[in-house]
């Protein structure tokens, strides 16, 4: 861009400053970031459309043939697939769920303690901060059904059996080690909520008399309403992004109890090389995230956040 | 617990209740990482007793074999500190100019590009895995530390331009105004009272950035080599047929966590900005 030359009057008082140029002072500020953005973002998602569209073939360099909508008719008989999806929804539901519900109440606790509150936090905060393939392999530790802490203590309320190696037993585990990692998040933003709900709201609460509970219900969780909403959106994109905990415990198994749709994803893609598939997988993944950060922004915009 | 002892009008059963609920997520939430802490200083008997050990002879065996052995980790922990620290340096550098543009600017369809942003943060890394393996076969990018770099840079830098951006629109305009009727340039005027007003909002980016890339075992688990394998990638292949070294897993396991615990609390007022990306601000 050579459009540099002296800077127009108007720009030094700062009224106005991208009408007299072509390219603005901030658009010259954007462009190395957003150039950048675009390349890594636009070329792999061009990149995985045509993919979606052929099939792919490593095997003395990378070559693309062209199907047409082959692997997308294979989409929809999918019966695996579809049970895939349902039991990533379950997951999704349970996880979320838990973690809102647990990380909600953990912040109403901290809210309510006045000394020592900072220090509590940052000691609740910590998972948050573990690589989720040791969360991972930490649960796989705890869980190991000879020398495993958790399965000890299990075993004195009476539990025998290979936490990790039931269906069901699977599911909740890896259910429960999500929770683990995350719940804190929700605190934290749920916190952050709280303290900022004004002090006369919830004294004119109480002079009405409203009891601790009917104050929590009809007072402070709807000042917080839209913080919470921020927190579920947020958590619901990763959750959706992250599969780590389970590739590295269960990897889908036993008998495909927890083998949700990024783990089939990657099963697909690069066990047995149908990359072709693995793109149509990848794609509709894709379309559900956009889904809800097109919430997430429409929360943002309602707030008045985005600027 | 005894540290929620102040409540006003809270009735004293409500106090032990709170107290009571805190100090069992406390003891669920600390208790893995602290037996984690405390095994990769057993002995391989003591880890795999089946009584819980919690009195023992501590050793740092299991860290001098991971430095020893055919298995030495430097090089996994220099792959680890060269892909999430660079990936993280360029995201905050080039997140902190097209951040402070997309706060100032005033284009049409800023709305679009904003949203494009997020998407591109929230896409699924299995989605994103996918073209890059083939992209980065092509370009000969496999196993090497700038492809890690290159595919960390496809969540860090939506993330820090977004976030940077929430920084730089609670800088108010008139500070910039008045240096520039003060005689500062544009560039002046941002590098010398803009930016250093951001410098905790740089800071957070920076760390969450480190904690995100550094904390990668999708990316690296397609992406990543014998010259390129990161931490999480070491832990993940001590996970063998023949069994498991628990007593180094667990030593692996404090190495990778300890640091990003405490980058992470050294930003802890500014976490809820960055982990909602600036949708809720805190304290």
């Amino acid at each position: 861009m050579s459009l540099t030359v002296e800077a127009p009057p108007a720009e030094r008082t700062g009224t106005s400053p991208s009408r007299r140029r072509r390219f603005g002072f901030h658009a010259r500020m954007m462009a190395p970031g957003i150039l950048l953005l675009a390349v890594l973002s636009l070329i792999p998602l061009f990149t995985v459309i045509a993919m979606s569209l052929s099939r792919v073939r490593l095997l003395g360099g990378v070559s693309f043939g062209f199907v047409g909508g082959e692997n997308w008719a294979r989409f929809f008989t999918d019966i695996d697939l579809a049970v895939q999806w349902l039991r990533t929804l379950v997951f999704f539901v349970l996880t979320v769920g838990l973690e809102m519900l647990l990380g909600v109440g953990l912040a109403l606790c901290l809210w309510k303690i006045m000394r020592g509150r900072n220090t509590l936090l940052s000691l609740l905060l910590l998972p948050m901060f573990v690589a989720p393939v040791i969360v991972g392999l930490l649960g796989r530790f705890l869980t190991d059904s000879t020398f495993g802490l958790y399965s000890w203590l299990l075993g004195l309320v009476g539990y025998e059996g290979d936490l990790l190696g039931g269906t069901y037993s699977a599911f909740i585990s890896v259910v429960a080690m999500d929770v683990w990692q995350w719940t804190p998040l929700i605190a934290l933003i749920a916190l952050a909520g709280l303290t900022s709900v004004p002090q006369p709201l919830r004294e004119a609460a109480a002079i009405d008399g409203a009891s601790g509970w009917q104050a929590l219900r009809s007072v402070i969780l709807p000042s917080i309403s839209s913080v919470l909403l921020v927190a579920l959106l947020i958590r619901s994109m990763d959750a959706i992004r992250y599969f780590d905990i389970i590739a590295v415990t269960t990897n889908g198994g036993p008998a495909d109890a927890t083998k949700v749709v990024p783990i089939r994803l990657y099963e697909t893609a690069f066990r047995f090389f149908d990359l072709g598939y693995a793109a149509v997988i990848g794609l509709v993944m894709l379309a559900v995230t956009i889904a809800i950060a097109r919430a997430f922004v429409g929360v943002l915009e309602r707030k008045g956040l985005t600027r | 617990m005894t540290a929620g002892a102040a409540i006003d009008r809270t009735p004293r059963r409500a106090r032990i209740g709170v107290a009571i609920l805190l100090g069992v997520a406390l003891l669920w939430t600390l208790v893995p990482l602290v037996w984690m802490a405390l095994s990769s200083f057993k002995s391989d008997a003591d880890v795999t007793s089946a009584e819980p050990t919690v009195f023992f002879e501590p050793t740092l065996d299991n860290y001098a074999n991971l430095f020893t052995g055919a298995n030495d980790l430097t090089p996994y922990i220099l792959h680890s500190v060269l892909a999430a620290g660079i990936s993280s340096v360029l995201a905050t550098a080039l997140g902190a100019l097209a951040g402070y543009g997309l706060a100032g600017s005033r284009m049409r369809g800023k709305k679009h590009v904003a949203f494009w942003i997020i998407s591109t943060r929230m896409a699924p890394i299995a989605v994103v895995v996918l073209p890059l393996f083939l992209l980065f076969r092509g370009a000969g990018l496999i196993d090497t530390i700038p492809g890690l770099v290159l595919a960390y840079l496809t969540f860090n830098l939506p993330f820090a331009i977004w976030l940077m951006s929430a920084f730089f629109a609670q800088v108010p305009a008139s500070l910039e105004e008045s240096a520039l009727v003060a005689g500062c340039n544009r560039w002046q005027a941002f590098r010398h009272i803009v930016l250093p007003l951001t410098k905790s909002g740089l800071v957070t980016t920076f760390v969450l950035c480190l904690v995100f890339s550094w904390n990668d075992y999708a990316f690296a688990l397609v992406f990543s080599g014998p010259n390129s394998q990161t931490l999480p990638m070491a832990a993940d292949q001590l996970v063998t047929q023949t069994g498991i070294d628990w007593g180094q897993l667990t030593a692996i396991g404090t190495i990778v966590v300890l640091p990003m615990i405490v980058a992470g609390l050294a930003v802890r007022r500014w976490l809820v900005t960055g982990l909602t990306l600036g949708a809720v601000t805190g304290e």
